[in-house]
C-alpha cells in the first residue's frame, strides 16, 4: 500500500497504528528483545526491527531513509556504554548521534519521533516498556505528516 | 601595487625558479580588473599576474584536492592562502589528502575580504565582510611555510558575533514545526546543482554519496525529499570538519542559508566534544574518535 | 529472477497459536522472486531439515527465508542445511517470528501476529535478494592458553589443557597460586582438609612442563582475536631472582619488619619480605615495596645479607611482556563483601565479630592460631559462637540481591569444626532458609544439627553489640515467634561473595560483558555457561557468580575442553562478516583506519610497475576484523561496506517497511 493511501486512511487517531522502525545491535538489544519473547512478555506490535551487528553500524542515512519510507517513529538501541561487544562501537555511535540529533532538531525534524536507548541483553523488561512507551507516544502524535507530505509532493 | 603583492610575486618567482614548486596557485585579475579569479602560475615570468586584495574571498584549497587531478599532475604546488583557507588545508592534511611536505603554504596576513566580489566598491567596509572575517582568529596565518604581510593585531570578540549566530539563536527559539517549515522552504528550492559540494574543499570524495546508486541512499532529482536528505547528510559529513569558510553558501545559486546548518554543527562539536576544526593537523577529526564520558541526555 | 523459498515454522504451537503460518506461506508465494513456500510443524526437527533440503533441491532454490525462531537459535542450523543442499550458506536468512512476534503479541485471533509475521518475512525476502555468496574465513590458531587467575578453577583448567599437550600460562596477581581455596580449613561435605587436596594440584601445576606460572603479575592489555590474542602482562618486581632463589626462608625469618597479612585477613602479621602462606607455589618470597625500608629509604637490606644464593635484587623493575595465545580463560574468582557494609552487625568495630573466611583461618591448622579456635580480642576459647547467615546476601537494600550459595554449607561446616575443637562450645546459627541442594549436602547440614548440636534459629539479627566482654546478639526466632538475645563470645558472619573489585576493568580489557553485580556474563546461561560473547575468551569459577569448589573445578575442566577443541586443528573457520573496501571509491582519508576498534584496517600503497606509489587505499585484515561496521559509518563515500550487513541489504529492508 502506498504511503499516501495509508496516511489518508488513518484520519482518526483511534485507528492509527504507527509504524516504528527499530535499528538495534545484535548483541545487546536484539538479544534483549529475544529475551522478552523467551519470557513471554507482551508488547505493542508496531515495531519492526532491523538488526545490525553494532550501533556503530547505524548510519544517519538509515534514520532519514526510514522516515522517507513512511516510519512514524524511529528507535535506535544498543549496548550500554562500556558493554559494547566490539568494545567501543557504541561510543562511536553516541558521538554520531549527539551531532545528528542536534542537526535533526535544528532542521525541525520532530525529535519526539526519534528515540535512543541503551537496552542490554538482560533488559527484556526495559525493552518491553520502551516499545510500549514509544508506541504510545507516537500514537498520540499521530502519523508523521512532515515526511509524508514531502513524499506526496512527488505526485504533484 | 601594494607591498604585499610585491613580496608575493617575488616569493612565487623564487619558488618557481628554484624548482621548489611546479605551480603557484593564487589569485589574479580578470581582464577588466574588476574581479579576481584563480590563477595557476607555472612560468616564473608570469608571477606578476598574482594579486592579493579584499576581492580574494575564494578558498583556493579546493585545488589541492583530488577533484583537480590536472592541477595535482603539474607537480608540487605553492598555494596563496589566507588563515581561513589554511584551516581547510589543515583538515586536508589530517585526512591524508595532502602531505604537509607536499604543499608550500604562502600564508597571507589578511584584514578581511568582501563577502561577494561585486559588493566591493572603493574600499572594504565591515558591512560587506562575511561573518568569519569579523570573528577571525587567524588573520595571522597559523600553518605556513612563509608569511607575507604586516602582522595583524586584530583580536576577535570573545563570543562570536554576526548575523549567522543571531539567526541560529532565532531558529533555536522556534517551534519544531516552524523550524521544519523554515528549512523546508529553503531546501525545496534546492536544484541539486551541487555547487555547494563543488566549492567545498572538504567535499573531495572520489564518488559522492549521492552518486552511489547501489543503493541510492539519496535521491538525485531535485525533489524536496531528496533535497532534505542531501542537505542533512552533507551537513553530517562536514560535522567536526567544516571550518566555516562559507564557500558553499556563497556559491549556492538559490541562496540556501547553508552557513546556518554548518555553523550550528560547528557549535555542537565545540560544545559537545571541545573541538574546533582546522587548527591542528595532528588531531583526529572528532566524529571518528570518542571519549568514554561523552555527555548526552537523550539516550534513555 | 531469483528463486526464493520461504519456510514458515509453526514451532508446534509456539508460533502457530498466534500466527496463521499457512496464510503467511500463501501470501509469501505471491511475492516477486518467491517460487516456493510452505508452513511446517517443526522446521528444526530432522524431518523438517530433510524436507528443507529436499525442497531446495527440487525447486532449485537459490535463496532461503526461514520464518522461525530467533537467528540466535537456529540460523546456524538452517545455514548448515542450506549448505548441505548445495547452496551458499549465506543465501539463507531468518525472519524472527517467534521471540519477536508470536511470543510477544498474544492476540488469539492471530490477526496481529500474522500481519507482523508477513511484514518481517517480506523485509527478510527483500534483504535476501541483496545477499552475496560469502565464504568462511580461515585463520591460524596459536595453540597456547592464558589462564587469568590461579585459584582452583584456573589451576584445574591449566592442568587439563597442559595434559592435553598444550602450553599454558597462569597469570596470578598474588605471589602464590591457590586463590581463596588456599585459605579454607576443611571443605564440605567431605571434610577433607583444603590444603591437603589443593597443594598437590598447585605443585603439579608448578612442575608441569607445559605450565608457566606468572605470579605477582597482572594483565595490562589484550589485543587480537580468537586463536590470535596478543596479551601484555605486567610482571611486578618481586625483588627476588626466581631462577636462583631456593625458597629456604632465611630472608623472611630474618626480616625485622612486619605488615598486616593479606592472606590471614588481618588476623596476623607477615614480614615485609614474605610468602603469603607456608605452602605457597612458587615458594619464592616477594618484597612488599610499599613497606620495605631498603626500597623506600635505602635502610636495612638484611635479607640480602642473609640470602645464601644472593637472590635478592633491590633494583628489579616491573617487567612488561607480550605473549601470544589462542584462548584466554578468565578464572579471577571472588572478593568478600567489604567490612564497611555491615554496620548493624558491628563488623569492623567489634573485634570478636569476624567473617566466615576469617573463621576458616582460625580453624586452619596452618592458620594464625594453629587451628585452635580463639577470640581475636583476648585469645581465649569462645564457649559460644553465633553464626549469622546471609550477611549481605539476599538483601537488596544493604547488600546484594543474590544468594551467595556456599554460606549455608560452610556455616554448617563451621559449627561442626567448632564443636570438634571446642567440645563444650555451643553454636547458634541465624538463618533465613537453609539451602543445601547438592550431593550429600542436606545430610551434612542435618549432621551439624543432630550430631554436633548446632542450634539453628530461623530469623534475622537486628543488632549486635558489645557488653562486658561478650557480644550480645539480638534477633528474632520466627519459628517460635519470640525475640532472642544471645550472649556470645564471638560472632561469625557469612559475608556475601562479591565480584572482584577489578572485574569491570578486566572485562573492558577483554571485551566481555558483566551483570549488574559485576559478575561476568556467560554467552548463554544454560547452554554456553563457560563461553563469553568474545570468541576465544572463556569463564571458569566464581568470576561468573557464586559457586562452590566442585562447580568451580567442573568449570575449570569445561573451559579446558573448550580450549582443547579450539586447539584441535591448526586453523579455524570464521564467519565472513567483515568489512570490504571498494578500491575505486576509497579516498584514503583514513577515517576507517582511525576509528576501527580492532586496528584491522591498514593503509596500503598501490604501486605501478616501476614501484612508484600511485595511490593509497584502505585495506581490511580479515583475521582482525570483527565485523562491527564502525568503519562503514565513518566512510563518507561509502567505499567501505560490511559483508552480511551491506548497505544494500539494510536499504532493502528499510525500503520494504
Amino acid at each position: 500500500m502506498s504511503e499516501e493511501a495509508k496516511a489518508e486512511t488513518t484520519d482518526s487517531k483511534e485507528s492509527f497504528e504507527p509504524k516504528i522502525m527499530a535499528f538495534v545491535c545484535n548483541w545487546c538489544t536484539y538479544a534483549g528483545a529475544d529475551l522478552a519473547g523467551t519470557s513471554r512478555m507482551e508488547y505493542r506490535p508496531n515495531v519492526r526491527i532491523i538488526k545490525l551487528p553494532c550501533t556503530g553500524r547505524i548510519d544517519p542515512l538509515f534514520i532519514i531513509k526510514a522516515f522517507e519510507n513512511g516510519a512514524d517513529g524511529v528507535l535506535i538501541s544498543g549496548c550500554h556504554p562500556g558493554d559494547c561487544h566490539y568494545t567501543t562501537g557504541n561510543y562511536h555511535a553516541r558521538r554520531r548521534w549527539i551531532a545528528f540529533k542536534d542537526l535533526l532538531d535544528f532542521t525541525g525534524i520532530d525529535m519526539s519521533r526519534v528515540h535512543f536507548s541503551w537496552v542490554s541483553a538482560s533488559e527484556a523488561i526495559k525493552w518491553v516498556e520502551l516499545i510500549n512507551n514509544v508506541t504510545d507516544d507516537i500514537s498520540a502524535l499521530g502519523p508523521f505528516m512532515d515526511f509524508k507530505r514531502l513524499n506526496k509532493k512527488e505526485a504533484e | 601595487m601594494g607591498k604585499m603583492e610585491k613580496e608575493l610575486r617575488e616569493k612565487a618567482k623564487e619558488l618557481l625558479e628554484s624548482g621548489e614548486v611546479a605551480v603557484v596557485i593564487g589569485y589574479g585579475f580578470n581582464r577588466r580588473k574588476t574581479r579576481v579569479t584563480p590563477v595557476f602560475i607555472t612560468d616564473p615570468a608570469e608571477t606578476d599576474k598574482l594579486v592579493f586584495n579584499a576581492l580574494c574571498v575564494n578558498n583556493l584549497s579546493i585545488y589541492l584536492t583530488r577533484k583537480y587531478k590536472d592541477v595535482q599532475r603539474i607537480g608540487r604546488p605553492a598555494i596563496v592562502a589566507k588563515g581561513c583557507d589554511i584551516k581547510n588545508i589543515v583538515v586536508l592534511i589530517t585526512e591524508g589528502q595532502v602531505k604537509r611536505e607536499d604543499v608550500y603554504i604562502i600564508g597571507m596576513t589578511c584584514e578581511g575580504v568582501a563577502y561577494k566580489q561585486e559588493l566591493l566598491k572603493e574600499k572594504l567596509v565591515p558591512e560587506i565582510m562575511p561573518v568569519k572575517c569579523h570573528n577571525c582568529d587567524v588573520r595571522n596565518p597559523h600553518v605556513t611555510d612563509t608569511v607575507i604581510g604586516e602582522k595583524s593585531d586584530f583580536t576577535p570578540p570573545e563570543e562570536p558575533t554576526g548575523m549567522v549566530f543571531d539567526k541560529i539563536k532565532q531558529i533555536e527559539s522556534m517551534t519544531a514545526t516552524e523550524r521544519w517549515d523554515f528549512w523546508n522552504e529553503h531546501f525545496t528550492r534546492c536544484i541539486k546543482c551541487y555547487a555547494c559540494r563543488q566549492l567545498c574543499s572538504l567535499c573531495y570524495c572520489e564518488q559522492c554519496i549521492t552518486e552511489k546508486n547501489m543503493p541510492q541512499w539519496i535521491e538525485t532529482s531535485a525533489h524536496p525529499r531528496g533535497n532534505l536528505a542531501w542537505n542533512l547528510i552533507r551537513a553530517m559529513h562536514l560535522a567536526g570538519r567544516c571550518t566555516f569558510c562559507g564557500e558553499c553558501e556563497r556559491g549556492c545559486p538559490v541562496n540556501i542559508p547553508l552557513n546556518l546548518v554548518n555553523q550550528k554543527l560547528v557549535l555542537t562539536v565545540k560544545n559537545a566534544f571541545d573541538f574546533e576544526s582546522g587548527y591542528d593537523e595532528n588531531v583526529h577529526p572528532p566524529m571518528i574518535v570518542f571519549k568514554e564520558d561523552d555527555k548526552e541526555s537523550f539516550i534513555k | 529472477m531469483p528463486r526464493i523459498g520461504v519456510f514458515v515454522c509453526q514451532c508446534g504451537n509456539n508460533i502457530e497459536s498466534t500466527v496463521d503460518t499457512q496464510k503467511v506461506a500463501d501470501e509469501a508465494k505471491e511475492l516477486p522472486g518467491v517460487v516456493y513456500s510452505c508452513s511446517y510443524k517443526f522446521m528444526c526437527s530432522s524431518p523438517g531439515q530433510e524436507m528443507f533440503k529436499q525442497a531446495i533441491k527440487e525447486n532449485k532454490l537459490d535463496g532461503i527465508v526461514v520464518s522461525a525462531c530467533s537467528p540466535h537459535m537456529h540460523e546456524k542450523t538452517f545455514r548448515r542445511a542450506s549448505e548441505a543442499a548445495g547452496l551458499n550458506p549465506f543465501q539463507c536468512e531468518i525472519a524472527n517470528i517467534r521471540e519477536q512476534c508470536s511470543w510477544v503479541h498474544h492476540d488469539p485471533t492471530k490477526k496481529v501476529g500474522t500481519a507482523k509475521t508477513m511484514d518481517l518475512t517480506r523485509m527478510t525476502i527483500q534483504r535476501l535478494k541483496k545477499n552475496r555468496d560469502l565464504t568462511k574465513i580461515t585463520i591460524p590458531v596459536t595453540k597456547r592458553a592464558l589462564v587469568i587467575g590461579g585459584g582452583i578453577a584456573g589451576i584445574q583448567a591449566a592442568l587439563d589443557i597442559a595434559d592435553g599437550g598444550h602450553e599454558v600460562v597462569i597469570v596470578e596477581k598474588e605471589p602464590s597460586i591457590g586463590g581463596n581455596m588456599a585459605r579454607l580449613s576443611e571443605t564440605f561435605p567431605t571434610m577433607d582438609c583444603s590444603q591437603c587436596i589443593l597443594t598437590p594440584k598447585m605443585v603439579e601445576a608448578e612442575l608441569h612442563d607445559k605450565i608457566s606460572l606468572y605470579t605477582y603479575s597482572e594483565i595490562e592489555k589484550v589485543d587480537g582475536y580468537i586463536g590470535n590474542f596478543k596479551v601484555t602482562i605486567k610482571r611486578k618486581a618481586k625483588f627476588v631472582d626466581e631462577s636462583t632463589c631456593t625458597g629456604c626462608g632465611e630472608c623472611w625469618e630474618k626480616c625485622p619488619f612486619k605488615a598486616e597479612s593479606e592472606f590471614e585477613l588481618g588476623l596476623s602479621k607477615r614480614k615485609v619480605i614474605y610468602t603469603p602462606f607456608p605452602q605457597a607455589v612458587p615458594n619464592i618470597p616477594v618484597i612488599d615495596k610499599t613497606k620495605c625500608p631498603k626500597i623506600l629509604k635505602d635502610k636495612c637490606g638484611l635479607c640480602a645479607k642473609v640470602c645464601g644464593p644472593q637472590s635478592i635484587d633491590f633494583t628489579q623493575e616491573d617487567q612488561i611482556v607480550t605473549e601470544e595465545f589462542g584462548a584466554i580463560i578468565v578464572a579471577t574468582g571472588y572478593d568478600l563483601m567489604p567490612k564497611t557494609r555491615f554496620g548493624e552487625y558491628g563488623y569492623g568495630k567489634i573485634t570478636d565479630v569476624i567473617s566466615g573466611m576469617q573463621f576458616e583461618r582460625l580453624a586452619s591448622a596452618s592458620g594464625p592460631t594453629g587451628g585452635a579456635i580463639r577470640r581475636p580480642s583476648d585469645n581465649t576459647e569462645p564457649k559460644s559462637i553465633v553464626f549469622i547467615q546471609c550477611a549481605g546476601s539476599r538483601d537488596e537494600k544493604r547488600g546484594v540481591s543474590y544468594c551467595s550459595k556456599i554460606c549455608c554449607m560452610y556455616t554448617a561446616k563451621h559449627t561442626m569444626l567448632y564443636r570438634h575443637k571446642v567440645h563444650d562450645g555451643q553454636a547458634y546459627v541465624f538463618y533465613m532458609d537453609i539451602r543445601s541442594g547438592g550431593k550429600r549436602y542436606e545430610e551434612f547440614v542435618r549432621g551439624a544439627i543432630e550430631n554436633d548440636g548446632a542450634m539453628y534459629l530461623r530469623g534475622r539479627v537486628s543488632r549486635v553489640y558489645e557488653k562486658d566482654g561478650k557480644v550480645i546478639v539480638q534477633g528474632a526466632d520466627t519459628l517460635s515467634g519470640s525475640q532472642v538475645e544471645i550472649e556470645a563470645d564471638m560472632v561469625v558472619l557469612a559475608t556475601a561473595l562479591v565480584s572482584r573489585s577489578s572485574a569491570t576493568t578486566l572485562a573492558q580489557t577483554l571485551g566481555i560483558g558483566y551483570d549488574k553485580d559485576k559478575f561476568y556474563n556467560e554467552y548463554h546461561p544454560k547452554l554456553k555457561p563457560v563461553e563469553t560473547v568474545t570468541a576465544g575468551v572463556f569463564l571458569a569459577g566464581t568470576c561468573a557468580g557464586p559457586m562452590d569448589i566442585p562447580e568451580s573445578v567442573s568449570q575449570g575442566s569445561a573451559v579446558a575442553s573448550k580450549a582443547l577443541a579450539l586447539f584441535s586443528s591448526d586453523k579455524m573457520a570464521r564467519e565472513p562478516i567483515t568489512a570490504i573496501v571498494n578500491t575505486k571509491t576509497c579516498n584514503a582519508c583514513w577515517d576507517c583506519v582511525n576509528s576501527c576498534p580492532y586496528v584491522a584496517i591498514t593503509k596500503e600503497e598501490v604501486k605501478d610497475r616501476r614501484g612508484n606509489v600511485v595511490r593509497m587505499l584502505a585495506k581490511v585484515n580479515d583475521g582482525l576484523c570483527q565485523g562491527c561496521g564502525v568503519c562503514v559509518c565513518a566512510c563518507r563515500s561509502k567505499a567501505v561496506d560490511l559483508n552480511g550487513y551491506t548497505d544494500e541489504q539494510v536499504y532493502a529492508a528499510i525500503a520494504t517497511f
